[in-house]
């Protein structure tokens, strides 16, 4: 059996004088999509934070692709794409313009940019505005060129924190349809969201954080159980 | 080093996009030589204004041509203590033994016009004595027993012009660097802040350090775009209109020098506001904490205007932007380069620089960047 996409190992992280994550662990395999749930505040953002290095953990560890995160920062930021909520972009470049630029600085070569920013244009059918300054985009396509960016080096791993949550129901869609079709291509896809129906309609597997904690882990019908759905279940697990 | 590259040329990209930005350097463009022109006015019409002489008493013979000659217009008024408060510039009562003069030294034209009457009267007097000596044969020069004779070294119009150089250039220089590039280092900084890019540029395997550096370097780019703009306009100014009697130009060598400090206060200025643009929540706190920053980054030029001869050892030019100002001041004036001065100059403002890029990379680096936004 291959090693696991991510592990994470009782990690602790505080944050100023807030205990955001009291030893949590899971893992998260290639080929899955791997839902994160839990309320607002219940460490999600942190955790993903940690994974892809921007924070360093306190406690714990994190290995990527068997890189530790403490050791070897550079070559997990490589392997790993990060859309989040914010979906904030350079207003005076193109679309196109901003995903080449993240695609140099994560090191596609001169001779690879060109065709790997196209296609990844071609890939979330932004061709209608690849050349329009991000300033006049809608919500929508901001959140498009913000994918296209964090997946134009190709990352092995792709990270979703809160993708939909700005979005109206059609942009929600395609960002699900996207991440299913990742995870096809075999990709590690951590999904990570408050709005469990969404993670129910998509996820292999889950784990439920609550106060810097993990309160339940597993396939999503195992966390399921015998409730209606996985909202009745995290409410029993954290009444 | 290629990240280096990636960033300075996107920040290059988005800062020519930014029409504040291009506005602000053409603004400054036209705003020295506007300046200028006003200056000329004014000092021209200043030198040949004439201003009115309220007078009572009989004016001594000869004098009211000496006057006139002078621009002093006179008109005789009942009270010329009382007429000097407002309705004349200056009040004089010509007495058969004295002569009273009333004046109020808080309006302008008061002081010029009594410069001008005391020199009349200085040239009055002396041609009245000289005359009554001959009358009785005996030689005027026997009143400059020791005759002065002045040899200036170099023209006293050009030394003027210098002087005017001096302090003006050093002041445009340091303002143009520091504001030239502000927007664009806020921008740079609590802008990706702003717009929420910040942690997409973070998370890419790009060094922090190259992305920084990058940063700096497209500030310094504008900043010098920005003061390069504004000095080439003021000297082309200067060419072409006459001020304080002259057409003031630069030297090679003082072009030189200020070339060289306008990379060096550039990139001591793009280091420090980038360091404060991440310190800022926001564009807006940004420059809530460059205003401080730009009072204190013009006083060591306003020294130059109260302390003209202002002539510090060594140790002085290790404060960085006074050091700036003085090197180019004597560069300006004395057409020479101390080269003492300019090594320490160099060394304080290059360890500015890179005090303050350091300081903004422990900025750069901490988890605290990220939490606070």
């Amino acid at each position: 059996m291959s090693p696991a996409a991510v592990t994470v190992d009782r990690l602790e992280k505080t944050l100023g004088k807030n205990r955001v994550l009291r030893g949590i662990s899971f893992e998260a395999d290639s080929g899955e999509i791997f839902g994160l749930l839990g309320p607002n505040g219940a460490g999600k953002t942190t955790t993903l934070r940690i994974i892809c290095t921007l924070l360093a953990p306190d406690a714990g560890s994190v290995a990527v692709l068997g890189f530790d995160t403490r050791k070897a920062p550079e070559e997990i930021r490589l392997r790993v794409g990060v859309v989040t909520a914010e979906i904030g972009v350079y207003a005076r470049l193109s679309a196109r313009e901003n995903i080449a630029y993240f695609a140099e600085l994560s090191g596609v070569l001169d001779g690879e940019l060109n065709r790997r920013v196209d296609a990844v244009i071609d890939r979330l059918d932004m061709g209608s505005f690849a050349n329009q300054r991000a300033e006049s985009l809608s919500s929508g396509q901001k959140q498009k060129v913000a994918i296209a960016r964090a997946i134009v080096h190709d990352p092995e791993i792709l990270m979703f924190d809160e993708p939909t949550s700005n979005l109206d129901v059609l942009a929600s869609r395609e960002i699900r349809d996207f991440m299913v079709e990742s995870r096809e291509r075999g990709k590690c896809v951590i999904f990570s969201t408050h709005v469990l129906h969404d993670a129910e309609r998509l996820c292999d597997r889950v784990t439920i954080l609550h106060q810097g904690t993990v309160v339940a882990s597993g396939t999503t019908a195992d966390v399921r159980g015998s409730h209606r759905d996985l909202e009745d279940a995290f409410l029993e697990l954290v009444e | 080093m290629k990240a280096l590259g990636i960033v300075f040329r996107k920040e290059l990209r988005e800062i020519l996009r930014d029409r504040r930005t291009l506005i602000a350097i053409g603004l400054a463009a036209l705003a020295t030589p506007t300046v200028l022109i006003v200056i000329s006015q004014v000092t021209a019409k200043t030198a040949t204004q004439t201003y009115t002489v309220g007078y009572s008493g009989d004016i001594p013979v000869g004098l009211d041509t000496l006057l006139s000659a002078t621009a002093l217009k006179l008109e005789r008024v009942p009270d010329p203590a009382a007429a000097a408060k407002k309705q004349v510039d200056l009040g004089v009562v010509f007495q058969p033994t004295q002569i009273d003069e009333y004046y109020d030294p808080s309006r302008q034209s008061a002081q010029i016009a009594d410069t001008r009457l005391q020199t009349v009267l200085g040239q009055y007097d002396a041609a009245k004595a000289a005359a009554a000596l001959r009358e009785k044969g005996i030689d005027p020069a026997l009143l400059s027993p020791i005759p002065l004779k002045v040899h200036p070294l170099s023209s006293p119009v050009k030394a003027a012009g210098n002087a005017f150089l001096s302090f003006f250039l050093p002041y445009i220089l340091i303002t143009m660097v520091f504001t030239g590039g502000l927007s664009a280092a806020l921008d740079a900084t609590a802008g990706e802040r702003e717009k929420k890019t910040l942690e997409a540029l973070l998370l890419t395997p790009s060094p922090r350090s190259r992305i920084l550096l990058g940063k700096i370097l497209a500030v310094t780019t504008i900043s010098l775009v920005s003061a390069v703009a504004a000095i080439g306009s003021m000297l082309l100014t200067l060419s072409q209109l006459p001020l304080l009697g002259t057409r003031v130009t630069l030297s090679p060598l003082a072009a030189a020098v200020m070339v060289w400090l306008a990379i060096l206060l550039a990139a001591s200025f793009s280091s420090l506001t980038l360091a404060l643009g991440t310190l800022a929540k926001n564009f807006r706190q940004g420059q809530a904490f460059s205003t401080p920053l730009y009072f204190i980054t013009i006083f060591p030029a306003s020294i130059i205007l109260f302390i003209p001869n202002f002539n510090p050892n060594l140790a002085y030019y290790l404060i960085p932007i006074l050091n700036a100002v003085l090197v180019l001041r004597d560069a300006i004036v004395q057409n020479s380069i101390a080269w003492p001065a300019l090594g320490v100059t160099t060394a304080s403002l290059l360890a500015t620089a890179l005090i303050c890029w350091f300081a903004t990379l422990r900025l750069f680096t901490r988890e605290a960047l990220l939490i606070r936004s």
